[in-house]
């Protein structure tokens, strides 16, 4: 017995190691904590200072918890009950709140632009895609849509940015290397290069389209559909590159404005929607859906109009946040009984936040000394009173830096991943090269954000002689700066699909690329996005390259253009966290980080919301 | 087999004849007492090495497949039967280190010849893998792939005569839309047979279609088996030899190495086997 209770009991070496093992656990909890509670106590010293809560009344926070905290936190309780009704509030909220972001950020930008580029350009260039689809759809042959549509899309590109802009200069710096190495040969020097640059911009523009297009198609069987492609690419290549463009525009410009902005964002909201309804519901349907959102448009604008109010941004909410809204709405009240009450969710906050303005209003309460004011979110900089900060241009030109740049990064990471996880071979010198390259992309990501600015610096001003300090250039260079982020972790989302589905889908006879775009894709989206959306994160705090390529601190107006020179957000904290009054140090600066953070989380949740559709 | 090309231009007659003579000098194969009448050899197999890197898989194979009929390939583990069975259709190119030597034609055609797409011949031969692996997507869109990927149109005719053919249809006919995912083990695997039988393929390859699945499962799997044989030419790789008993009209037996030892019809192969080896596997004394 005496040596059993001996070996059951702790002996003392064994207590120690167990002391030991108790210490070790708190030291890692301590290292888990120490960086998140310094994160907490900034966020918490920030906001005080942004918001200064104690200086609202007891009134205030009665009205705020009465019109917004209680019924939010009733609707909530009630929902945690009731699964669909969660995931009913869930759907909902996202096409109000997701639909509002989107909306806010075109209209805020479309402002900046002027709505009547990008409407010419919605009608000339996504008309090509969709005519192409709608060709196919109707004749029931689908074979040619994939690379057509590709090729319109590039075609689109080569548009869009002017062959002025992104080809002459590439086309100068060669033509001129051409020259000079002509002049080293003494004999061939002397022969004239009988080249014109724009002759030979279009003939580019024109001809490589035109013979991509006709040599996917050539090998297809049918003659006269095979014939018409090729035909359509090149007359609207043609068309494109000798100015339809300037041709429509002045025509376009006749239009009201709230016509421009409604065109531009309504075609790809109403023709999505024209989609999933006649997926749904059958083509019938689908058209009158369309038909519905652009007559509901039309009312709101005409409303508006007979009460003498400016229908711009009124068209856009209609088109961006009512069309999701009611689509989504009606279909929760038709389909899912358990879970219709869900979607009044969104409208329980919008609701409350109204109420509450509205008697804050009306009965004068005292609110909170806030420096995140209606001046800083929509008026520029000016005046030398910190309460006269604005920073509205700075807002504007974060969005497009940023939104153009995950345009750009995205598709051009995404696919050097499926080039190095999917085509490139493991052995061979293709293989030993695709594994340098590998090895190459992961250093990248390491490589300090000052040295992608000279990067940005040394391209677009130095060889391209652009502009300093253009929207378009501060994209690029984050743009190349979020590149290895997205290559790597795309990689990772593209290698956790099983081989299992690959085999399968080889095993039914479908090539690489069909193989690809079916059954990889699909399933690693969910993760590309993911690595996406923390690229993004990094790239909206971004100073230091921004600087380096010359971006404004701040500007008086937003950019007019991608084009255009603009100022960002982060640089314009920075410069206010200089500025010699201390008010501004103090209350524009966390202002200022407080719009900086909102406006990375909602890019994320958009994102994430996206990403969610696909899981 | 120094010329392969002549081999690929010679009429059908001739061939059998060439093959015989050369499988006498080799193993078992094919002679004897053969009282089966076989029908057209689908696929020929002759003196087919395979290697992974310096490792050889497969050693001087030689195997006829006859058309409409069950051939079971039995084998203990990493003998090569699974090799032999991606040969077939070429998924063994997806492999870099893997390169294959000698002669293996389909239909007459040498199917790695330099003009054969393998992409096309996939086309003709389809295949059931050991996991069920359905694709994260619905039900009718699984067995809709192979079309859509062929570019042949897509019908509920030809997805619901599909699902009929590997005794899915009174299963799942109601919830068509929903994800494949939310099928059973056993309905997965025969929704894995559907989308192989929906493009209509020549032959069936069958990689241990029922050794990840319960013995209800495994038994509807074999029904069907035998009920494809009627219309496909069947190989199916198993390591149960009961159930390639149950359901082979012909038998091939490999052993370690990559060897082929004998390949006959099934009942000789069970109950009077040429070779010893293979009495000793099939009456368990190794493998």
């Amino acid at each position: 017995m005496a040596t059993e209770s001996e070996t059951l009991h702790q002996s003392r070496r064994f207590r120690l190691s167990h002391i030991k093992g108790k210490l070790f656990e708190a030291v890692l909890v301590v290292a888990t904590l120490v960086g998140l509670v310094a994160l907490v106590m900034l966020f918490g010293f920030m906001f005080v200072d942004a918001v200064s809560p104690g200086s609202a009344s007891a009134e205030w926070y009665l009205l705020f918890f009465a019109t917004l905290v209680g019924p939010m936190s009733a609707f909530t309780l009630y929902s945690r009950r009731h699964p669909a009704v969660r995931g009913a509030n869930a759907r909902a909220s996202a096409a109000v709140f997701g639909g509002l972001a989107l909306s806010l950020a075109a209209f805020v930008v479309l402002r900046a632009m002027s709505p009547y580029g990008p409407l010419t350009y919605v009608i000339t260039v996504g008309g090509l895609p969709l005519s192409v689809v709608a060709y196919g759809r109707y004749t029931e042959e689908t074979y040619f849509i994939g690379p057509a549509v590709v090729l319109a899309t590039l075609l689109a590109i080569v548009w869009t940015l002017g062959s002025e802009v992104l080809l002459s200069p590439i086309l100068d710096a060669t033509f001129e290397l051409g020259v000079q190495l002509l002049g080293g040969l003494p004999v061939l020097g002397s022969v004239p290069v009988p080249v014109d640059r724009g002759h030979t911009v279009t003939a580019i523009a024109v001809g490589v389209p035109t013979l991509v297009a006709a040599s996917s198609l050539l090998r297809r069987r049918r003659s006269t559909d095979r014939l018409l492609v090729v035909l359509a690419v090149f007359a609207l290549s043609t068309a494109g590159t000798t100015g339809l463009n300037g041709l429509l525009r002045p025509y376009l410009e006749t239009v009201p404005a709230w016509m421009a902005y409604g065109g531009v964002i309504g075609t790809p909201v109403i023709g999505t929607l024209a989609l999933v309804v006649s997926r749904r519901r059958g083509l019938r349907s689908g058209v009158v859906a369309a038909g519905a959102a652009v007559v509901g448009t039309a009312l709101v604008a005409v409303v508006a109009l007979t009460l003498s109010v400016d229908p711009r941004l009124l068209v856009v909410l209609s088109l961006g946040v009512g069309v999701p809204t009611v689509y989504v709405v009606g279909r929760t009240v038709l389909t899912d009984r358990d879970g219709q009450v869900g979607v009044v969710g969104p409208f329980v906050i919008i609701g409350g936040i109204l109420l509450g303005a509205y008697i804050d209003q009306s009965l004068s309460v005292t609110g909170p000394d806030t420096w995140v004011t209606p001046t800083l979110l929509v008026e520029s900089w000016d005046g030398l009173f910190p309460t006269e900060a604005g920073a509205y241009p700075s807002t504007v030109g974060s969005v497009m830096i940023v939104g153009l740049m995950a345009l750009m990064a995205f598709p051009v990471g995404t696919g050097a991943a499926i080039y190095l996880e999917e085509y490139a071979p493991d052995s061979g010198w293709q293989g030993k090269l695709a594994g340098v390259i590998e090895l190459n992309i992961a250093n990248l990501a390491g490589v300090p954000s000052v040295v992608y600015g000279l990067l940005g610096l040394a391209l677009f001003q130095n060889v391209l002689d652009f502009a300093p300090g253009l929207v378009f250039s501060a994209s690029a260079t984050l743009g190349f700066l979020i590149l290895p982020i997205v290559i790597v972790s795309a990689q990772e989302a593209l290698r956790s699909v099983p081989d299992s589905l690959r085999e399968a889908s080889y095993g039914m006879g479908a090539s690489r690329w069909q193989t690809v775009r079916s059954v990889v894709l699909p399933e690693a989206v969910p993760g590309i996005l993911t690595g996406t959306i923390l690229a993004l994160g990094r790239a909206i705090g971004e100073t230091a390259p921004l600087i380096v390529i010359a971006v404004a601190t701040a500007t008086s107006s937003a950019p007019e253009g991608l084009f255009s020179s603009g100022a960002a957000l982060p640089l314009r904290l920075f410069s206010a966290s200089a500025n010699f009054d201390p008010a501004y140090r103090t209350g524009v600066v966390a202002a200022l980080a407080i719009v900086l953070l909102v406006l990375m989380l909602t890019m994320n949740a958009i994102a994430i919301i996206i990403r969610n559709r696909y899981q | 087999m120094s010329e392969p090309e002549q081999q690929t231009e010679t009429g059908s007659t001739d061939e059998q004849d060439e093959s015989a003579s050369l499988l006498d000098t080799h193993a078992t194969t094919d002679a004897g007492a053969n009282t089966r009448v076989h029908g057209d050899s689908v696929v020929e197999a002759r003196n087919l090495n395979v290697y992974y890197g310096d490792e050889q898989a497969l050693r001087d194979v030689h195997l006829d497949i006859y058309e409409q009929e069950v051939t079971a390939i039995i084998g203990p583990s990493g003998c090569g039967k699974s090799t032999f069975l991606r040969c077939l259709n070429r998924m063994n190119d997806l492999v870099d280190s893997a390169s294959v030597d000698g002669q293996l034609r389909f239909r007459g055609t040498d199917m790695y010849g330099d003009r054969v797409d393998p992409v096309a011949l996939r086309r003709q031969i389809g295949m059931v893998f050991q996991q069920p692996n359905p694709f994260p997507k619905s039900i009718y869109d699984n067995v809709a792939y192979g079309l859509r990927v062929q570019n042949e149109p897509v019908t509920d005719e030809i997805v619901e005569d599909a699902l009929r053919r590997a005794a899915l249809w009174e299963e799942v006919n109601d919830q068509l839309h929903t994800s494949a995912l939310e099928l059973s083990g056993g309905q997965q695997q025969r929704l894995c047979i559907a989308r192989a039988v929906a493009v209509d393929p020549d032959v069936l390859l069958m990689d241990e279609p029922a050794s990840a699945l319960d013995p209800i499962a495994t038994s509807k799997i074999e029904d069907l088996i035998e009920e494809l044989a009627s219309e496909y030419t069947v190989v199916i790789v198993t390591h149960n030899m009961q159930q390639a008993a149950r359901i082979s009209d012909r038998t091939a037996v490999f052993l370690t190495g990559g060897e082929l030892v004998e390949a006959d019809d099934t009942a000789t192969i069970f109950e009077d086997p040429d070779d010893e080896r293979v009495e000793d596997y099939i009456t368990g004394k190794f493998g």
